[in-house]
């Protein structure tokens, strides 16, 4: 039975964007029937599909939050202002923020919905992850476990 | 009449790239009129360099999250040219209903979320949430039910994991495709023809123009060629996907960091569009009940009615889906192991249609079966200058209309190309001299 559900958001081939994707793969090592892992790539509308029937759910992507590369944030959606992609010549427009948007009008947020911000330094194309972001994803890793814990408690309560 | 226009529509965004529109006429004299590309160059080839056969499909997935499968798709069979991988029928029908999974889910994505609000005229998605609730809840169940069906034949819907060089890795269950076959009639076919209805709704509202260009797509002797066949252009007719930069001729342009493409004429149409112009055809006759019901005629040279295009090819794919699934089990599923062995090794081609048309790739492989050279030419390079060429038509056309207008119409024209710029792998770093 699931308790917990995340959702890597991000493109491996972009450097620190695939901070998602990659933190996916590290939890896939310790597998815990209780943890749903998704790695939704950089198809952010498709982390629609996986709101549905579930309670708790952490979405980690990078986010330019204007902080120092390498800074993690857990990020309520409610109490934010998610900036919307200005792309509206291309579906790339539909990002992450405006999937979070898309689900708040149509009532399809899981009642407890974190992201987990990682400030990228950089999201050039064919680059590696920074150093300083490599060091992020064992902290995400960390937090995604204190998480589950706490998640399991509450279910179990 | 003598006018002034400056138009400069400028689009950032967090990660993936974007196009700028720029008009610039003086004296009632066009200057200028282009879509320029801004971002930086991919390097396709230096990204595939010394890849091995069996990462190939896989890194090239990557490049998009919107085009995933149909990169996926092309890079297998680019390999299986190069290196002489014979497969079997199961895998060309099962791969034949993959690609109808990411026609259908980026055809609908496109008709629903970038053009209905053109159409509309409400400035993006969001306002239908609150007025056609209805509408954008079935385009997500569309969404859900194409993705479905790349989950359960390729392991993971947007970076499918089981079709690899000569087969695949994992074969669907029986009870699976017929669990698909089933959603696919009870729901995929009433939300298809229930999307007629809405685009039918809302016909009046694309912009009448017509610019005749050559269109190029794949035909395939059998079908609606979407998974192989030969390069086909209304101009000059059939040649093979081996001839393929014969008919690309790409080139460099001052205001796009993309190549631009050309063949018999300045520019070329390649989506669909340009399929239906040149296979329609092939179509059964639900799809061309429904092209019917929403004004697209064969021949049509409204580059607008590219989305009408796409919403006859959303109900193509589900009726075809059926007769696969049919087809596979009919035939009786075999727990076939992909065949890895080369026969050769060298250069080979490969092209598909994906969503927003053509797709070529073209690797070359050294005999331990690692690429040494590669190159990706991508549908929405091919059809910017055809872009430009429509509005250098347009601009002119729409003289006694507002600023406003005239940009929303670009805008809009941008827009039913379905481009995916982020996808421009093919490019080069250039000086911009204004």
């Amino acid at each position: 039975m699931t308790a917990l559900t995340v959702i890597g958001v991000g493109s491996r081939l972009r450097g620190d964007d695939a901070i998602g994707p990659l933190v996916i793969e590290a939890l896939a090592e310790q597998t815990d029937s209780q943890l749903e892992l998704v790695d939704a790539g950089s198809d952010a509308l498709g982390i629609l599909e996986y709101f549905e029937g579930r309670d708790h759910v952490l979405v980690v992507d990078a986010c330019r939050m204007g902080c120092k590369a390498g800074y993690v944030e857990a990020i309520d959606p409610a109490q934010v202002d998610l900036i919307l992609q200005k792309d509206p010549l291309s579906l790339h427009g539909l990002g992450l923020s405006e999937a979070i948007k898309m689900a708040k009008s149509l009532n399809l947020l899981p009642h407890d919905l974190k992201i987990i911000g990682i400030e990228p330094e950089s999201i050039q194309f064919n680059g590696s992850l920074s150093a300083p972001v490599q060091r992020a994803l064992k902290m995400v890793v960390n937090i995604i476990h204190d998480e589950l814990n706490r998640v399991k408690q509450l279910v179990e309560a | 009449m003598s006018r002034d226009l400056d138009i400069k529509v400028h689009h950032l965004t967090r990660v993936e790239g974007h196009g700028n529109i720029v008009v610039n006429m003086k004296d009632g004299v066009l200057e200028k009129a282009h879509l320029s590309i801004v971002e930086p160059p991919r390097f396709f080839e230096a990204m595939m360099k010394g890849r091995s056969f069996r990462e190939a499909a896989i890194i090239t997935s990557r490049i998009c999250g919107i085009c995933s499968l149909g990169h996926q798709m092309t890079s297998l069979v680019t390999t299986e040219d190069a290196l002489g991988l014979e497969i079997s029928e199961q895998t060309v029908l099962l791969r034949k209903l993959l690609v109808h999974g990411a026609t259908l889910q980026s055809n609908i994505l496109h008709a629903y979320f970038l053009a209905a609000p053109d159409f509309l005229n409400v400035g993006s998605v969001f306002p239908l949430i609150a007025t056609h609730k209805d509408v954008v809840l079935r385009a997500l169940r569309m969404k859900r039910l194409a993705n479905d069906i790349a989950d359960i034949v390729s392991g993971r819907a947007v970076h499918p994991i089981t079709p690899v060089p000569g087969g695949f890795s994992r074969i669907p269950e029986k009870a699976e495709l017929l669990e698909i076959k089933r959603r696919l009639l009870e729901e995929g076919l009433p939300d298809g023809l229930a999307t007629i209805e809405t685009m039918k709704s809302l016909a009046g509202a694309i912009p009448q123009f017509e610019r005749e260009t050559e269109y190029i797509s794949l035909k395939h002797p059998d079908e609606y060629a979407l998974y192989q066949g030969d390069i086909f252009s209304s101009d000059t007719g059939a040649t093979p996907v081996s001839n393929y930069l014969d008919v690309t001729n790409e080139f460099v342009v001052h205001h796009s960091t993309s190549k631009h493409a050309k063949h018999h004429r300045s520019s070329y149409f390649v989506g669909a569009l340009a399929r239906w112009n040149n296979n329609h055809a092939q179509l059964g006759e639900e799809a061309l009940a429904a092209a019917e019901a929403m004004g697209l005629k064969p021949n049509c040279y409204n580059p607008y009615m590219n989305t009408i295009a796409q919403v006859v090819e959303a109900v193509h794919c589900i009726l075809d889906s059926v007769r696969i699934i049919d087809k596979l089990i009919d035939r009786g599923l075999k727990n076939e192991k992909p065949n890895q062995s080369p026969t050769r090794y060298g250069r080979g081609v490969g092209s598909n249609e994906v969503p927003r048309g053509i797709l070529f790739h073209d690797y070359t492989y050294d005999n331990k079966g690692n690429i040494i050279k590669a190159n990706c030419i991508i549908p929405t390079g091919q059809n910017l200058a055809n872009i430009d060429d429509d509005m250098v038509k347009l601009v002119p056309e729409l003289m006694d209309k507002s600023k406003e207008e005239i940009t929303l119409n670009l805008e809009m024209l941008v827009r039913a190309y379905d481009p995916c710029i982020s996808c421009s792998v093919h490019m080069l770093e250039v000086d911009f001299i204004e």
